[in-house]
């Protein structure tokens, strides 16, 4: 092709593979971090509503899916059974532990896995149900691929092995659950739990049940199941700050890197800037020029960096099971920033190059 | 006959530092169409600052300046380029082809300019045919400047200058950069462009031989014209 702006390009390709790089680079930030977010919030949001538990009591202090304190008294769970409407109860402990790999940390429960299991519609689908105070049970997900299987071991509690006994299905809270005694046991708080489950019977109105039971038991939070919020993004305090943050950042990071590219490009061809200017280009066709430029290193730029993001996303899930979801409002975000930022970056170098003198740019050596 | 190129009492000083430069010290000169016009002179006199005021490079210090009609002296910068873009045709000692593009690159790209940052129509495609084959390139065209030898690079500076039929070529020291034997071709080249198409060429050269090729020789000294329009005839 006999084009200036491609052969430029060309002529230098390590500095145009680096430049290539930093769009890419901020482009698979956005991607990967907002894809992070919103894999994990989708995903916490698929267990939770696999609760089948309407009502969620706690108490006061707060409850949220990823709160893990075992300071509520399982006592409460035989007061909750005599208010009237509550067909049954369940206690739960969560608590957060290192997975595998020593990459962030995942959620193990505890709790009597008949009740849990025939209150929220789960069932054992390999093996059976934890009963020793050293075994567990796990999801699916958790066991796909066989690392975590049935006879596998976890280490949960200060690197002692809990012996997988059985995979249950679907998908419901934490991706490991123990007996509660166990549990209890683990964190030495024997009769304590962080949470009660309770189902109304039917025909029983969950807001009425829950109205019941701040009356009959006060001094706790009494949460719907459906309110409590599942999306992640409201749930980590600054979340979407700390996205915008990195938005501006990666922007910033393009526009910088094709900055400086253009920069040293323009500096090369100061002579060829003058010989424009002796052929009557406009300051616009030489904008233009280096315009293009830029918005092709960006355009490979946001190519790589799509690839790149699909693929560590992947490879980061194969191996430590983070869920990434990649949604197209933020694809777009991503590719003008990358886009953007690289135009904007050349823009400064683009003008100065136009502003040349023609004369003295004809002398450059 | 018509008179395509009018420099009027030009003055040119260049501040260095606090030092004036007087680089031209009223020049006047006339350029009638289909004129091949040689300025001579030693180093340093005012010729390049000449050529470059009279390309709209750069602006006097005083005197006027007007191209085919269009006064350059008061226009902007950018109105400026554009008188360039339509009527001027730059030839350069040091060639100064884009290194990235083939012969034929060279020319699209002036061509682009040319046609305001259009692609090129039908005509300009005629006219790139019958200048290549005046200058007997056109078996160069695929060719970047580093695969062409200084003599053919040059040529295909001059078809980026005469491609788009610019009222005036200016000339700075074509041959500067070429042996004798290449020399002699480019210039006789310049001389085909004046002779078929009317193209008028002021050209810069110490070289006597080529001045001789010229129709009129203006020798220039301390930023003054000391021998305008010696008549030297073919
Ligand atoms: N940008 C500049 N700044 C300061 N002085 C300059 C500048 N350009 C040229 N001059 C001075 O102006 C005078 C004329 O320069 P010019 O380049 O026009 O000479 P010339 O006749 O083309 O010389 P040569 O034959 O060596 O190319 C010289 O004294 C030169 O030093
Ligand atoms: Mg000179």
């Amino acid at each position: 092709m006999d084009n200036l702006v491609v052969n430029n390009i060309r002529q230098r390709p390590v500095r145009a593979l680096v430049s290539v790089t930093g769009v890419a680079l901020g482009v698979a930030l956005v991607m990967l971090f907002t894809g992070l977010s919103r894999g994990m919030s989708n995903d916490m949001q698929r267990r939770s509503s696999n609760l089948r538990a309407e009502i969620i009591f706690t108490r006061s202090g707060g409850m949220e899916l990823t709160s893990s304190t075992a300071n509520l008294s399982t006592k409460y769970a035989d007061e909750l059974r005599k208010v009237e409407g509550v067909a049954s109860v369940v206690p739960v402990i969560r608590y957060p532990f290192q997975s595998g790999r020593g990459f962030g940390f995942e959620m193990i429960e505890g709790t009597d896995w008949d009740a849990y299991a025939a209150m929220n519609g789960v069932r054992v689908v390999e093996g059976r149900a934890p009963q020793a105070v050293d075994e567990v049970i796990v999801d699916e997900t958790k066991a796909a691929g066989g690392k975590n299987g049935v006879g596998k071991s976890l280490s949960i509690f200060g690197g002692k092995p809990y012996r997988v006994v059985g995979v249950y299905s679907p998908e419901s809270g934490a991706r490991v659950k123990m007996s509660l005694a166990a549990m209890q046991d683990a964190l030495e708080s024997p009769g304590k739990c962080s949470y009660i489950l309770v189902k109304c019977q039917d025909g029983v109105a969950a807001e009425e049940l829950a109205r019941r039971i701040g009356a009959q038991l006060p001094g706790n939070k009494i949460q719907l199941t459906r309110d409590i919020v599942t999306n992640i993004e409201q749930s980590v305090p600054y979340l979407g700050v700390f996205l915008r943050a990195l938005v501006v950042l990666s922007a910033i990071v393009s526009g910088l890197v094709v900055m400086l590219a253009m920069y040293t490009t323009i500096t090369e061809r100061t002579r060829e800037i003058g010989v424009l200017k002796a052929l009557g280009a406009s300051r616009g066709f030489i904008v233009g020029l280096i315009e293009q430029e830029a918005l092709l290193i960006s355009l490979l730029g946001l190519v790589v960096g799509f690839i790149v993001s699909l693929a560590a996303g992947y490879l980061i899930h194969r191996a430590y099971g983070l869920w990434f979801e990649y949604g197209w409002r933020w694809a777009l975000v991503a590719a003008s920033i990358g886009v953007g930022g690289g135009l904007l970056g050349a823009l400064y170098p683009a003008m100065r190059a136009a502003s040349l003198d023609a004369v003295a740019a004809l002398s450059y050596e | 006959m018509k008179t395509i190129l009018q420099a009027e009492n030009l003055t040119k000083v260049y501040r260095v530092g606090s030092v004036d430069v007087h680089a031209l010290r009223g020049v006047s000169l006339d350029v009638e169409e289909g004129e091949f016009l040689a300025i001579m002179g030693p180093s340093g006199c005012g010729k390049s600052t000449l050529l470059h005021l009279m390309g709209g490079l750069l602006t006097p210090t005083e005197g006027r300046i007007s191209v085919d009609g269009e006064d350059m002296t008061a226009a902007s910068d950018a109105r400026r380029t554009d008188i360039r873009r339509r009527k001027i045709g730059f030839v350069f000692q040091r060639f100064n082809l884009f290194p990235t593009l083939t012969a034929e690159g060279n020319l699209r790209l002036a061509e682009r300019i040319h046609a305001g940052g259009r692609d090129n129509d039908k005509e300009a495609e005629g006219q790139r045919r019958e200048v290549l084959k005046l200058l007997k390139l056109e078996d160069k065209m695929h060719h970047k400047p580093l695969e062409l030898s200084g003599g053919e690079q040059q040529r295909v500076a001059l078809a980026r200058a005469v491609i788009n039929r610019p009222a005036i070529i200016l000339a700075d020291e074509p041959t500067g950069n070429l042996d004798t034997e290449n020399s002699a071709i480019v210039l006789n080249m310049f001389q085909e462009m004046n002779y078929r198409f009317n193209q008028t060429i002021v050209m810069i050269t110490h070289n006597p031989e080529a001045a001789a090729m010229c129709r009129r020789i203006v020798q220039m000294r301390d930023g003054q014209i000391v021998a305008p329009s010696t008549g030297v005839q073919l």
